[in-house]
């Protein structure tokens, strides 16, 4: 096979072979970039650890849990801690500057997550004031918080009777060693919230959003979510526990469909490229129905001239592909800056890169198999007629 | 007939007929055509256009099969052969000199010349040397790296004849070699061929309009529409 021909052929049309390589390693860019937000939304869900549960109200996750029941899980052979934990659902400053906030108990909860760091200030702040709060790093760097800085944050759900802001210390400022839970979060003592309601300072619906549950070592997970639930079967409030992946995994189809959104808008980049690709390649093979014509006279075989066709389209997609692989590698640590809070975990994985590869090898076939399966069955005659 | 001459006969075609269907209508292009050359003769085709020359010189040359008869040439009864067997067959047996179009742009002279050897047993060296050699024969030694475009077409089809040669065939076919060039390139390839056929011994078969160009071939057959003309049957 003459394979110096694959190569000659595509630096004879430098402007176009270069728009189309151009044009490829663009959307194998986008490919990958997209292909890693979908996965960075399931990182949550994939760092899971099955020694936490998640107790629920079997209603809806906004149907609160009575106090009661922590007591009652504690007492559960297997369960080894208990935390509650409370949507507050309130703002800094404006609606907007969204950041979720959430009454914990600190010293369960930090005791269930080792994950959890504090980089900087005091753990011990937080698990004794009452009013102090844990800030996570993406939070503290974009609203430039300081361990001592007092955040004000404007309840919705609870509200204050004076009118109010809460307000909040900054005892510290965690980082995350896994991607369990996102670094923009504000924790505070749920007690806080609790004695506030109680006191009539502040109004607000009662109980726990949540209730997680750190098991003992060498306790089946399933055996305990099973007995919880039977534990409240007859009231007041049914239960519904699940792992902490298959709790973070409800949340990833709660933001709608993004997974199927990103995929959709993917598999429209691959097939304009493929198209575009299929364009040039027919071009190419139209263009060189002669020179094929003459390969075959002078007795190459019909797989040789095949061969020299199909490695023209593998040729341009595979340096298409790679410079695009190249690219999404390079860029990723700044795309993952620029994403920040939304995206917790944007990650360019090997994986996402290796089917980069074998998607631009498959384009790099497809779209030579047209032309060289048109140029196996040509015949030197037809191919020498005019006009042909 | 003349199947069982003294010489060797290098082309033997018998009852050759083929046709082409266009639109419902069966066109006869080449009516039960016989046709015999001797090894180391130089035959001339003439015919007006569209009398079947081409045709008649791509059953020759193994790229085309006929409806009815047998082409024998170079010993192999070529209606036998499979596609395939056909290939290999004319990449050791004939040369080809196409009409018009034959080099292949995007590459040099020399690679252009070197294509056939790449379907043989060589070495790279040996590549080399044999193309620069019959770049040499042909008179183009020092236009090797050119690419077909920066060529005349005088010397466009004298590196086609290179390529022809290069593989060392005893049948050259060659269509219309001379059909865009002026006097002068025109005397120059032809004289080539003659040099072929008179020094190196090639049976040579050259298909032309040129009266002049014809004459300087020992033989000349005249088709038309399909058939031999009064003078010119082939043996
Ligand atoms: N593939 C084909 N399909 C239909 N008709 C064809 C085909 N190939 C050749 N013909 C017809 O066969 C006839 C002979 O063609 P051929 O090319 O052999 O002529 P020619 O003598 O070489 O003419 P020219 O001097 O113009 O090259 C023409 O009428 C042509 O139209
Ligand atoms: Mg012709």
């Amino acid at each position: 096979m003459p394979i110096h021909l694959i190569f000659r052929n595509l630096v004879r049309h430098k402007l176009r072979t270069a728009l189309t390589v151009g044009s490829l390693a663009i959307a194998v860019f986008l490919l990958c970039v997209l292909r890693a937000l979908v996965v960075s939304l399931d990182a949550g869900v994939r760092n899971s650890t099955s020694d936490r549960l998640i107790v629920q109200s079997a209603v809806s996750l906004f149907v609160n849990l009575p106090a009661s029941y922590v007591g009652k899980l504690k007492a559960v052979e297997g369960v080894d801690s208990v935390a509650r934990l409370q949507w507050f659902g309130g703002y800094y400053q404006d609606p907007s500057s969204f950041f979720a906030q959430f009454g914990v108990d600190p010293e369960k909860f930090l005791g269930m997550y080792p994950e959890f760091k504090i980089v900087e200030g005091s753990r011990e702040r937080f698990l004794t004031e009452r009013t102090a709060c844990i800030i996570g790093r993406q939070t503290a760097d974009r609203y430039g918080f300081k361990v001592g800085d007092t955040v004000p944050i404007i309840g919705t759900i609870f509200q204050r009777l004076d009118g109010l802001p809460w307000e909040f210390q900054v005892a510290g400022i965690y980082e995350l060693e896994s991607i369990v839970w996102d670094e923009t979060t504000i924790f505070f003592p749920f007690d806080y919230l609790e004695e506030s309601l109680e006191s009539g300072a502040a109004s607000g619906p009662p109980g726990s959003g949540v209730i997680y549950i750190h098991l003992a070592e060498g306790v089946n997970p399933v055996n305990i979510a099973a007995e919880v639930d039977g534990l409240f079967e007859n009231g007041p409030q049914r239960v519904q526990t699940t792992t902490e992946a298959e709790f973070n995994a409800q949340f990833v189809s709660m933001v709608g469909n993004i997974p199927f959104f990103v995929t959709t808008i993917g598999g429209g980049v691959l097939a304009a490229i493929l198209l575009a690709v299929i364009n040039t390649m027919l071009l190419a093979g139209r263009e060189q129905r002669h020179d094929m014509g003459v390969l075959k006279a002078l007795g190459f075989s019909d797989w040789a001239v095949f061969g020299v066709m199909l490695g023209q389209g593998v040729l341009l997609c595979v340096v298409g592909g790679a410079l695009g692989i190249g690219l999404a590698q390079l860029s990723s640590p700044e795309i993952a800056k620029l994403l920040g809070t939304m995206f917790p975990g944007f990650e360019m994985t090997s994986e996402i890169l290796t089917n980069a590869c074998t998607l631009s090898l498959g384009i790099g076939l497809l779209s030579g198999a047209l032309p060289a399966a048109a140029t196996r069955k040509l015949l030197a005659v037809d191919a020498f007629r005019r006009g042909a | 007939m003349s199947s069982t001459a003294a010489t060797r006969t290098v082309v033997e075609l018998n009852g050759v007929t083929r046709a082409y269907s266009r639109g419902g209508e069966r066109i006869v292009v080449l009516d039960a055509l016989d046709f015999a050359i001797e090894e180391g003769e130089r035959v001339a085709i003439m015919g007006p256009s569209g009398s079947g020359k081409t045709t008649l010189l791509n059953l020759i040359g193994g790229l085309d099969k006929p409806e009815l008869g047998s082409v024998r040439v170079a010993g192999e009864e070529l209606t036998e052969l499979t596609p395939p067997e056909l290939a290999r067959w004319r990449a050791g047996n004939v040369g080809i000199v196409f009409q018009g179009f034959n080099l292949i742009p995007v590459l040099s002279a020399q690679e252009n010349v070197e294509l056939p050897l790449l379907l043989a047993p060589l070495s790279r060296s040996e590549r080399r040397a044999h193309a620069a050699h019959a770049l040499e024969l042909v008179g183009l030694a020092d236009r090797a790296s050119h690419r077909p475009g920066q060529l005349s077409g005088g010397q466009e089809q004298r590196v086609a004849i290179a390529r022809a040669i290069v593989s060392d065939p005893t049948l050259i076919l060659a269509d219309e070699p001379t059909g865009d060039l002026d006097r002068a390139s025109a005397d120059s390839v032809m004289a080539l061929l003659a040099r072929l056929n008179e020094e190196l011994g090639k049976t040579v078969i050259i298909v032309t309009h040129d009266p002049l160009a014809a004459a300087s071939a020992q033989r000349s057959v005249h088709l038309d529409k399909g058939r031999w003309k009064s003078d010119g049957e082939g043996a």
